[in-house]
Formats: C-alpha cells, structure tokens, sequence
C-alpha cells in the first residue's frame, strides 16, 4: 500500500474535503420549490431540500435536526446556502453548522422578504453566485489519509457480496484504519444474526453489549409490527441473487466491518469523536443510511452491489463494486470497481484490496465516480416519529 | 469468532480455479456456486476439492446441500445459523427460500 496522501480541499478546521461543493440547504418543505428555483440558477451547486421542517418533536425533530446540520457541515461542502421559512430556525441551523464547520454560510428566510419567495429566489441566486465565486478559490493539496472517513453500504446483495465484495469493503477499511483514517458502517436490520461476529469487536466491551442490544430492539420492532422479513429484508434482489434469509444476508454484509476494533455505536447522523472503526444504527435503506453517513460527515461512499445498484450520494462521491461477473456484463457503466476476480478466485483479496485503494485516492482526489459523471445523487432524510 | 475473509478463496493464480463452488467455512452444510452448475461439480472444502453431483441446476451464488438434511436441521453458513430446514434436503440439492427459513424477527 503506496498511497499515503489523496489531493484534498484543506479546510481551515476539520477533516479536508474531497470535493467543494456548493450547498443550496432547503430546511423547511415549504421552501423547498424556491430552493430548487435558486439551485436551478447556480450550475454546479448541489440542492438538499428537507420536504418537512414543521409539526416534528421530541427524538423525531433532533434526528431530523441533526440530518440537516451534519449534511451541512459535511467536509466536502465549501460553503452553504440556506434557505429557510422563519429566521429563528435557520439562524438555529447556521449557527450549528458553523459550531462543526468553517464552511462559508449565508442565510436567507421569507421573514427577510416579507413572504415574497420570488424575491427571496432573486436573492438567494445572488448570493449563491458570490459564494460559488468565493469557493472556487481552493486548490486541492495533499492530504493525510488519516482525515478520510469513508462510509459502508451494502446494496442489492447477492451471494457474491458475502464472499467477495464486502470482505473487499472490509479489508479496505482495515487498511483505511491502519492509516490513522475513519470508517463506518449502518444498516442495523443486517447485523441480525450475525451479533456474534460484532459482539466481541468493541473497543470496549460496552460498545459490544450497545450492538447486540441496537440488533435486538429493530428485531423487537418487527416482531411486534408481525411484519415477516422474507421479501423485504432480503428483498426481491437478494432473493433472485441466492440470498434465503436474514441471518445469511447479515454474516455477508458485516465483513464490510473488516477485522479492526469498533471504536463505537454511533447514534444515525452522528459523528464521530475520533478516527478508528465504527457502526450506526439506522436505517437499512441505502438512500436514509448513507444520508446518515454524509451527516455523520463521511467525504465518500464505498457501496458494493450484487447485481449492480444505481443510487448514489449526492455529495459524498459513491464508489461501486461488485463482484458478480454477470453485473460487469450487463452494467459496466454504473460500475467503478470489478471484484470479479475476487469472487472467482483469480485475485487475492489482498491484491483487489491493494488496487481499491488506489482508485479510492483516486475519486478522492477528484476522478469522477460514474454517479458524479451522469448527475446520480440524492439525499434522503429519516423520520424515526409520528408528525403532529 | 468469525473471521469475515476466512474462506475466500485465494489463489493468486491467473488461470481458470480448479473449483465450481466453495464451502465458505469448515463445518458449513451448503456451498455457493461460483458460476451456474449442472452436473457433477468441483467444490472446494478447505484445502480439499470434494467432487458433488447435483439433483438441479444451481444459478451462480446460489448454495446447495454438502449432504443429506433432516427438516428441522439447523443449516450453517459461515460457520454460524442462517435458518432451518422445512423439509428434508439432500445432497446436491438446491438450499433455498423453498426450504430453508429463518429463524429470527418471526412473530409468536
């Protein structure tokens, strides 16, 4: 393993950036048109639009919070723009964006315009195009690859995933680990079954006990929803793809956790308080798990797929690798890394790992993923309560 | 504990591997088609290729049976429990939702 730096935008506190973006942050659903309205006007900006914001309370309005205030600080975005209904709330939002983040902020409500949402677009796209100016300033520098923290996701598994893809996913990160950087996986439904393999990698042996209790209330949930997981965990895909059941998708899918110690349990949308390896409990839908990941402030997304899976982050960059041979046949262009060989036992798993890094540095430098090249991307936000 | 690379197969070589399945860890009662198989098939079992003759065709990931299966037989893959057999399975047999379900997150 050669690559110590990637070239990254320095910031001047926190993790670098591996892209600089422009964020245009909608964080009340009534403004969410204007929003789109401004982002329309400002090519190369990125949009995140909550369609909520209102009616929300107790754990359900911090989760919602946190999602809006993690996206915002998320290293790879330059500077942010929000647009919001009444200033005390994205003042309340700006104000904790700049707690995490030295990103360039600029607000503008419907309070600041007498609710004229035309005259606050008219605004708004002025004052994106200064700081679209402003941040076009940064040059990228080498960067420590201690200061890349990478998400792990799991989509459209099929057998291959649980022997190939995802135990590359995890050497990768073990690698990512040694070299003083950040790693985390979610997707708590898919640890089920697999409490074993997860229970003795904590740090501590608390972090290990937090796990299996996390694994036991999504159980408890679906138990008590009488919801049986055969044909939506695993789905329709994994199914097809020679998945049976839960416990076999789960022991496939926490070799993404390579072999390091878990240095936590993260709650869905936080971050981390130090480097090493570590798991959140959210959602096992990949746009809401990886838009925990981006708020948790992951620069980039390593996603493996079985038969291939076309949704990426907005603004983490998506790399997508998958080791069935048939996927590289039908969607090669929707595909960054082949772990073909993996699968067939014609590369090591040292090998392939060796080579996913290089290509990781690669898009973190700024090589486009084939979801940046098309304009792939969303992001997605997690309700966990009812509104009012 | 379960070692998440315990069992890929590694060989470094360049040519065709010498095997149509693997056995992902020791004690496993299935094993997982490297590409769709018909016939009699190679798969490798730790350091031995163990020759198995199928009742169907198996689709590429798809696992089968190492050996004849009661119904109620727990079945492990990686070493750990990924469900139990509704019906008894034989060997070559194909391990799928048809007969194999699991057995956690199941209502009372």
């Amino acid at each position: 393993m050669a690559e110590k730096t990637f070239l990254g935008f320095p910031r001047r506190s926190g993790r670098a950036g591996v892209r600089n973006h422009l964020l245009i942050l909608g964080i009340n659903g009534l403004i969410g048109a204007a929003a789109g309205r401004v982002a329309a006007a400002l090519p190369g900006s990125k949009l995140v639009a909550t369609p909520y914001g209102r009616g929300q309370f107790g754990p359900d309005k911090d989760c919602h919070f946190r999602q809006l205030v993690g996206i915002g600080a998320n290293p790879n975005i330059g500077a942010v723009l929000i647009v919001g209904v009444d200033r005390k709330s994205a003042d309340e939002v700006a104000n904790a964006i700049a707690a995490r983040s030295p990103a360039l902020i600029e607000v503008l409500t419907l309070d600041d315009t007498h609710e004229d949402a035309l005259e606050l677009t008219a605004r708004a796209i002025r004052l994106g195009a200064r700081l679209a100016r402003e941040i076009s300033r940064a040059r990228r520098k080498p960067i420590s690859m201690a200061d890349l923290y990478i998400g792990l996701e799991c989509g459209h598994s099929d057998a291959s995933s649980g022997l190939a893809a995802n135990p590359l996913a995890g050497a990768l990160a073990d690698r990512l680990v040694d070299a003083g950087g950040t790693a985390v996986i979610g997707e708590t439904i898919e640890w089920l079954g697999a409490e074993h393999a997860l229970r003795h990698r904590g740090a501590v042996p608390e972090t290990g006990e937090a796990i299996v209790r996390a694994v036991a209330a999504r159980e408890a949930a679906v138990t008590a929803a009488g919801v049986d997981l055969l044909g939506n965990n695993p789905g329709a895909e994994n199914i097809r793809g020679g998945l049976s059941t839960i416990e076999e998708k789960s022991l496939g899918a926490v070799a993404k956790a390579g072999s390091r110690p878990v240095a936590g349990l993260l709650p869905f949308a936080e971050p981390p308080a130090k480097a090493g390896l570590y798991l959140m409990d959210g959602p096992s839908f990949s746009p809401e798990s990886m838009t925990g990941f981006v708020a948790s402030g992951t620069q980039m997304i390593l996603f493996t797929t079985g038969p291939g899976n076309s949704y990426c982050s907005l603004l983490a960059p998506t790399i997508k690798i998958s080791a069935n041979p048939t996927a590289h046949e039908h969607v090669r262009d929707q595909l960054d890394f082949d772990a073909g060989d993996v699968f067939q036992a014609r590369e090591t798993l040292d090998a392939a790992a060796d080579r996913l890094f290089a290509g990781m540095v690669g898009f973190a430098s700024g090589t486009l993923t084939w979801g940046e090249a098309v304009g792939e991307g969303s992001e997605c936000f997690t309700r966990i309560g009812a509104s009012l | 504990m379960l070692h998440p690379h315990r069992g890929v197969p590694v060989t470094g070589r360049k040519e065709e591997a010498g095997w149509d399945a693997v056995q992902i860890a020791p004690g496993d009662h299935v094993a997982v088609a490297l590409r769709d198989l018909s016939g009699t098939v190679r798969v490798r079992c730790g350091d031995e290729i163990l020759s198995v003759a199928l009742r169907e065709p198996i689709p590429l990931g798809h696992k089968f049976a190492l050996s004849d299966l009661s119904e109620g037989d727990e079945v492990l893959k990686y070493g750990a429990p990924i469900g139990r057999l509704t019906r008894p399975v034989a060997a070559g047999e194909h391990v799928h939702i048809h007969n194999l379900r699991s057995q956690r997150a199941r209502a009372a």
